[in-house]
């Protein structure tokens, strides 16, 4: 047995190193960025998103086009153009979700906060980075169906301009949908720490109960449809909703805003208290 | 420096640490020991502000972790090795903890050079072994240079090659005038790293002194006695004024040594058929120490021969 003798001490400034000032938010919104993109699943999820939202919409429009030219059609080409972004929302939501929770599985968020105690900013660098990332992928996963569905659509003679009432604006409520939608998922995610559980809840939520309280009688039921995240949110993604009942674009989208800030206030206080 | 003091942690009614107070000194190592389960870790996350005390506080150079500008250049920590993305590579995790703390980029290559990692810099880190995964941890450990090193288990799932490497590492931090504090469940390791030790057991601290106290204090010594003539020999060492305990077949002698015991026995005409003298180890001294607090025990019988090292 060796018993190593005391050491001399050399003495070594504890701050040398250390700036006087925080590095400040910009270097934590760097550390969240370079985090969120070596990952396989953020470029995938991109990816998917791209290709379920401007392929589907494409898809859908090269196949109801002379439907929707013919006499017999009740239905608007607006309500068509953005359609695969209705499918796209998944892919928003794993992004959102994967996001928090990935952290959480892994025992990351220990390394995150280590690095940057202060939760605050590690929040809302994550809630930049996500919300511009899909908030930039929807917009343009939005104008790509735009313009392969409108081929179909000008072919039929129907061909919708980006100036006509509401395009325009759906193809950035498209963007935004999808932000709020990645962050309503980061926030359950916050809140449940469990991708599984989480994703279930939130796909549960936009996609099975949102369509099942349509169907709930009376205007309390209307209400609860119209108010339902998924169904207030999606409005402004849309030149013309198919459903008629649903909110009008912008007061549907500030109240989906208002939900998800909810959720994400409840989401910071619980971060801000909890163990990591 | 580290600065503990009356450090609490309750999870509802169960008590992971107890009104633990101790400090943590510059240019030694400072060893962190304790059976599993006795808030070692628990109280390395409360020094680097990850969970929230009870009651009690802790500093780190004077000031509570979460107010330092640049954590990572002030305190470095393993914690867990599995504190990782398994999808992310080496680097690309030291890229980000680099940002969020200013720290230059070239860093990342130099301390990836100095764990012994750069051939698996671009690897996704799922695909490291448990070493590996240690050096990774090790290498965010000293990513910002930090004067405060706080390294939980560190020898962890490392080969022979790799404990002699951080064991070397771990003192060349502290003879550069860094605080290095290093939990273990490993006396043995301690023993050899280890200038200061502080024990834990059940959340609350059992020893805090130099490795000699330590040695001198718990380290129990004592002679083997096997005579055949048991209650006579007893009766004349306790005359001379030892402790005499019977074991078994044996008696062990406290108070003489073993030439003074021969001469005794020798004296009178006794006989003797073992005279040796027995020094516990620091693993039985810390076993000792921690037996009354260890959470979950196996019921083995260990060999007192085996004390002998």
């Amino acid at each position: 047995m060796t018993v190593t003798a005391e050491s001399r001490t050399v003495e070594l400034d504890p701050r040398r190193n250390v700036p006087g000032t925080r590095p400040g938010f910009s270097a934590t919104l760097r550390a969240e960025w370079i985090k969120f993109w070596s990952v396989r699943s953020t470029a995938w999820s991109v990816i998917a998103m791209f290709v379920i939202g401007a392929g589907l919409t494409t898809l859908i429009c090269a196949t109801s086009a002379e439907w929707l030219a013919s006499a017999e059609a009740d239905e608007s080409p607006g309500s068509f153009i953005t359609w695969g972004m209705l499918l796209a929302q998944v892919t928003a939501i794993v992004l959102g979700t994967l996001t928090v929770t990935s952290e959480y599985g892994t025992g990351m968020i220990r390394a995150t906060l280590a690095a940057t105690p202060r939760r605050g900013s590690v929040l809302a660098a994550k809630a930049v980075v996500l919300t511009g990332t899909l908030f930039v992928a929807g917009t343009v996963t939005a104008f790509a169906g735009y313009f392969g569905g409108n081929w179909f659509f000008a072919n039929e003679g129907i061909g919708i301009t980006l100036s006509e009432d509401g395009v325009l604006r759906s193809m950035l409520g498209s963007g935004l949908y999808m932000a709020g939608l990645g962050l309503l998922a980061a926030a359950v995610g916050l809140l449940i720490r469990h991708t599984a559980a989480a994703l279930s809840i939130v796909l549960g939520v936009v996609f099975v109960v949102g369509n099942m309280v349509v169907l709930l009688p009376g205007a309390w039921g209307d209400w609860t449809a119209k108010l339902m995240p998924g169904n207030a949110g999606s409005s402004v993604a849309t030149p013309r909703p198919f459903n008629p009942v649903l909110l009008d674009a912008w007061p549907g989208f500030a109240v989906f805003s208002a939900e998800v800030a909810v959720l994400l206030l409840l989401g910071y206080l619980v971060f801000q208290r909890r163990d990591a | 420096m580290i600065n503990v003091s009356g450090l609490t942690k309750k999870y509802g009614d169960k008590t992971a640490v107890d009104d633990v107070t101790f400090t943590v000194a510059t240019g030694r190592v400072t060893g962190f020991l304790g059976p599993n389960g006795a808030g070692k870790s628990t109280t390395m996350r409360m020094v680097l502000g990850l969970d929230r005390p009870t009651a009690g506080s802790v500093t780190v150079n004077g000031r509570r972790y979460r107010d330092s500008p640049a954590p990572l250049r002030e305190v470095g920590a393993l914690l867990e090795a599995k504190a990782l993305h398994p999808g992310r590579s080496a680097r690309d995790h030291l890229r980000w903890l680099a940002a969020s703390n200013r720290i230059p980029t070239s860093r990342v290559d130099e301390v990836l050079a100095l764990v012994g990692l750069e051939a698996v810099a671009g690897t996704r880190v799922g695909k490291f072994s448990l070493g590996m995964g240690q050096r990774l941890g090790i290498a965010v450990a000293l990513l910002g240079d930090p004067p405060v090193v706080v390294l939980d288990e560190p020898v962890n799932g490392l080969d022979p090659e790799g404990i002699r490497w951080v064991r070397t590492l771990a003192r060349q931090l502290a003879t550069e005038g860094r605080t290095v504090f290093i939990s273990s469940h490993l006396m043995s390791e301690m023993a050899l790293t280890a200038d200061h030790l502080v024990v834990i057991g059940r959340g609350r601290i059992l020893a805090d002194c130099s490795m000699p106290e330590f040695i001198a204090e718990h380290a129990v010594s004592y002679v083997r006695v096997r005579t055949p003539q048991r209650g006579q020999v007893a009766d004349l060492l306790r005359g001379a004024g030892a402790e005499v305990t019977p074991v078994d077949d044996e008696l062990h002698v406290q108070g003489l040594d073993a030439a003074a015991v021969g001469e005794l026995v020798g004296d009178k005409g006794l006989y003797l058929h073992e005279l040796t003298l027995v020094r516990s180890s620091l693993e039985d001294a810390f076993m000792t120490l921690t037996s009354a607090s260890v959470e979950y025990t196996a019921r083995t019988r260990t060999d007192p021969a085996g004390a002998l090292r």
